[in-house]
């Protein structure tokens, strides 16, 4: 028997609510909240009561999908990656740089939302950059 | 304590021991084992309260016949008590460690952030988390009726106050039954969730606390479920937690047995 409590931080928003998991013989079972943590003293909401369910959801999506003549197939970063590049090029040479919007994250590191504007204004060349907690 | 549990552990009449040990700063529940026994010295004794009752009923449905111990209190006992009467335990697989029997002094208070200070609004419109239930009982009752409904609205439904609590197993839960509650919608049913959860409270709830601690919207629960149990006492003298026989309000035949909560 091996139980395991595993202190984290929630992966849902912004805030940044302590959490506990619970890891049973190796398997996420649990989320609790973490009592000590001076950002949610002890709450949770309904996202982070569940935060264990979508490690182990059969949903997940674990590889890219890249979309062909209408339906996904799987494919590796690289391909993926190359696909989205090639379309954002073509849209930006055909309608011009502020054709295209940029939105990030609050759950994203202040480090990644940097990049993230500094991929909108210096690679696509627009300044419609824009985060979840306005939309 | 500790080398008491060190040589149980040694022994072998413990296979694991359910406490706290320090991580990043922070209480975490921890199961010291025979494999790591040098830990126990990092044992911690007044952490706050955690559904540890519910981490051991996890523990022997995943492994049954294990012998292990928990750190833990009189509640502990209690909502163990519960546990073992709804066949969700084997009383003779847990025992309960009372720091309070071996080194009181090292206890202390339990540390908590969240000190329940009401402020206006709520002295004003709702209830004072830290009254007891004749204070209430003795309002008026309207001004009562309103005072719990301003209470109720505030709830977030996080379902915080059923997933914390170390006696609520049951498989199937009430607050997720498509004809009580509806799922996935935001606004709570008022006060028709709480009272929901305050009926199955009655003949279960040992008076932990832990539903109040973990409530964002701060509503006072423990007293509602104080109250709830308060007429269970009265009408059926059976008290929570230290009866060995079923609560009376058991409806669904004789004797009861609730499917065992599966584990995700």
């Amino acid at each position: 028997m091996e139980y395991k409590i595993i202190p984290s931080v929630c992966s849902y928003c912004g805030t940044g609510c302590g959490v506990l998991f619970k890891v049973m013989n190796g398997r996420l079972v649990g989320t609790l909240p973490n009592k000590t943590h001076p950002v949610n003293e002890g709450g949770l909401c309904i996202k982070g009561w569940n935060l264990h369910e979508y490690v182990n959801s059969f949903l997940r999506l674990t590889s890219p999908l890249v979309k062909v003549k209408g339906r996904f197939h799987k494919a590796t970063w690289d391909e993926a990656i190359q696909v989205a590049a090639d379309h954002f090029t073509s849209i930006v040479e055909k309608y011009g740089p502020d054709s295209v919007g940029v939105l990030v994250s609050a759950k994203m590191t202040n480090e990644e939302n940097f990049l993230a504007q500094k991929f909108a204004r210096a690679v696509i060349g627009t300044n419609n950059v824009d985060h979840c907690a306005r939309l | 304590m500790r080398e008491q549990i060190r040589s149980w552990l040694e022994s072998g009449e413990m296979d694991a021991f359910l406490g706290f040990k320090e991580v990043e700063g922070h209480p975490i529940p921890h199961l010291f084992s025979k494999a790591n026994l040098a830990e126990l010295e990092g044992l911690i004794v007044n952490a706050p309260r955690y559904p540890l009752e519910t981490l051991v009923a996890e523990m022997l449905q995943s492994q049954p016949g294990m012998k292990l111990g928990v750190l833990g209190d009189e509640t502990t006992r209690r909502a163990l008590n519960v546990l073992s009467i709804w066949n969700q335990v084997s009383p003779e697989s847990v025992r309960v460690i009372d720091p309070d029997q071996f080194a009181p002094e090292e206890k202390g208070a339990r540390k908590v952030f969240r000190v329940s200070e009401p402020g206006p609004v709520k002295l004003e419109r709702g209830i004072d988390n830290r009254l007891g239930v004749d204070a209430i009982q003795a309002l008026d009752g309207d001004d009562r009726v309103r005072r719990w409904m301003y209470e109720f609205q505030k709830c977030i439904k996080c379902y915080g106050c059923r997933n914390i609590c170390p006696v609520c197993f049951c498989k199937e839960c009430s607050l997720e039954h498509q004809d009580l509650i509806s799922t996935g919608t935001v606004l709570t049913e008022v006060p028709i969730f709480h009272l929901v959860r305050a009926v199955h409270m009655a003949g279960r709830c040992i008076d932990c606390g832990m539903c109040e601690q973990a409530c964002p919207a701060d509503i006072p629960l423990r007293l509602l479920y104080r109250k709830v149990n308060s007429i269970v006492m009265e009408l059926f003298d059976y008290e929570n937690g230290l009866s060995s026989d079923q609560p009376p309000l058991s409806v669904l035949g004789e004797k009861v047995v609730l499917e065992l909560k599966p584990i995700h």
